[in-house]
């Protein structure tokens, strides 16, 4: 098993694929930084607009963790739909070059084989995010500072500047957990699709219907709970003035559940597929 | 007859006004205020607002008699546009009258209410009312009604008998509710369309701690 999951990690470093998605995730962030830089204060001005009438204000909220703040925001459609790409493509490139036949041909089991694929998804989606997390936290503080951050969630709420920076960092560790659930899911298509384009199609198209269904209601507070589309958004949780840790707790350990799911159900099935 | 009718009302409304004269506890008051050249003080804001939330932050506020009061903070500060002027400046800038409304038993004590009209179109203010603790010579609340800013209510506390700067105040104003750009929605913010078409507006309450002060007196 080790050997097999040091082979997928090589393969994993040595394609293209891996840089043009972490150079993607830098670009936006870049652009981010750009924009902020040149109209974020115009955006703010509009954010707090209708406040100004009544307040001043001492102090800057265009700063490093606004910009933190807007780059977690990715995690809603860019990010994954990025990590969905390359993910699916660590099973179905295999299809694609006959690799897998060779592979399966030597003294490797097929569940281990795919479950080699699956831990390497995982490895590398949280490489993004730490790499995401890093690189911003780097540019965004060396270019605009520290500060207070603030945010919209049915309330204005201003965090102090190691507050929003400890919301931020678990705010990435649980978008990392929801990412994780997209790799997992575009690991799981990929053995059912096999074909790249239609697999990568299939997996745009499940996230933009997890993200339509985010607000849909189901009628009972416990369906309501454990539908996954509206785990997605725990990270956002967060940032609401007081945390409550045992939902936030609770959404992803139930999010990981439906991971554990789909790694079972993508390797029963691709255990019984013929590889031919 | 009529003449000697509008003669007598001439004669009445001379000596009303001549009776609005400034009531002595409050230039008493004033006098001391004057008496503060400039202060500084570290202030502790907690900002109760219903659509905002915000932790309890801490400014430096610096008062220099005939200059515009200014805070400064490592933090990020919202003030109160209206109702950090517990000096009192804008109400005695302009020439002004007094009307006496009684007295009020608050924590054991009298005190005085004074109603200080302006009487000078220049004036920002329309009418102030003072609760005054005249034994103390200092002013525990007012209200302060302005011609274009609506009106807001300062209550003040302070430390000890003598000080004439409180160590307390509480600011309370209207906050026209917040109008947050969809584009700026968080995807967990729950849009309650006939509450956003309301024009209502909220009572904000500023909380200020004034401590460590520094006054210089003429």
């Amino acid at each position: 098993m080790s050997a097999l999951l040091f082979a997928e990690l090589l393969k994993l470093i040595k394609q293209p694929k891996t840089y043009w998605a972490l150079g993607a995730i830098f670009l936006i962030e870049l652009l981010i930084l750009v924009t902020a830089y040149y109209q974020g204060s115009t955006i703010l001005d509009i954010l707090l607009d209708s406040l100004k009438q009544s307040f001043y204000f001492e102090g800057s909220l265009l700063n490093g963790n606004l910009i933190l703040y807007i780059v977690l925001n990715g995690l809603w459609f860019n990010v994954p739909l990025i990590i969905m790409i390359v993910t699916s493509g660590i099973l179905t490139d295999e299809y694609k070059d006959g690799t897998i036949q060779t592979s399966l041909l030597q003294a490797v089991k097929k569940q281990h084989f795919i479950l080699a694929k699956y831990i390497v998804a995982v490895a590398f989606t949280l490489v993004v995010i730490a790499f995401m997390m890093l690189s911003t936290c780097v540019l965004a503080y060396t270019i605009f500072g520290k500060g207070d951050l603030v945010v919209y969630l049915n309330t204005l709420n201003f965090f102090k500047s190691a507050d929003a920076f400890k919301r931020i960092c678990w705010a990435f560790a649980s978008g990392a957990v929801a990412m994780v659930f997209y790799s997992l899911v575009s690991i799981t298509l990929a053995v059912w699709i096999k074909e790249a384009a239609k697999t990568w199609i299939a997996a745009a198209l499940f996230l933009v219907i997890t993200n339509l269904l985010l607000k849909l209601d189901l009628g009972t507070p416990m369906l309501n709970h454990f539908f996954f589309p509206k785990l997605m958004d725990t990270w956002q949780q967060f940032f609401y003035f007081e945390i409550d840790w045992f939902p936030i707790f609770l959404n992803n350990a139930i999010l990981l559940f439906y991971g554990v799911v789909l790694t079972f159900i993508g390797t029963w099935t691709f255990h019984k597929q013929d590889i031919g | 007859m009529i003449r000697l009718v509008t003669i007598l009302f001439l004669l009445i409304c001379r000596i009303g006004f001549a009776q609005q004269e400034i009531d002595a506890d409050l230039l008493h008051i004033k006098a001391r205020m004057d008496a503060v050249q400039q202060f500084s003080a570290t202030v502790v804001l907690d900002l109760d607002v219903p659509f905002i939330r915000m932790p309890t932050k801490t400014a430096k506020i610096s008062y220099e008699r005939g200059k515009q009061t200014t805070f400064s903070s490592q933090d990020f500060v919202m003030l109160p546009k209206r109702g950090l002027d517990f000096s009192l400046t804008e109400l005695f800038k302009y020439p002004f009258i007094t009307v006496e409304r009684g007295t009020e038993m608050r924590n054991g004590k009298s005190l005085k209410i004074l109603n200080v009209i302006p009487t000078d179109n220049r004036s920002e203010l329309a009418l102030a009312t003072l609760f005054m603790d005249v034994e103390n010579q200092r002013i525990v609340q007012s209200e302060i009604n302005t011609r274009k800013e609506g009106s807001y209510t300062l209550q003040m506390q302070y430390a000890n008998e003598k000080d004439m700067l409180p160590n307390y105040l509480e600011a309370a104003f209207a906050v026209e509710r917040l109008k947050i750009p969809f584009n700026f929605m968080g995807k967990d913010t729950q849009i309650d369309r006939k509450q956003m078409k309301a024009k209502d507006t909220k009572t904000g309450v500023i909380k200020m701690q004034l401590k460590d002060y520094n006054i210089k007196y003429n």
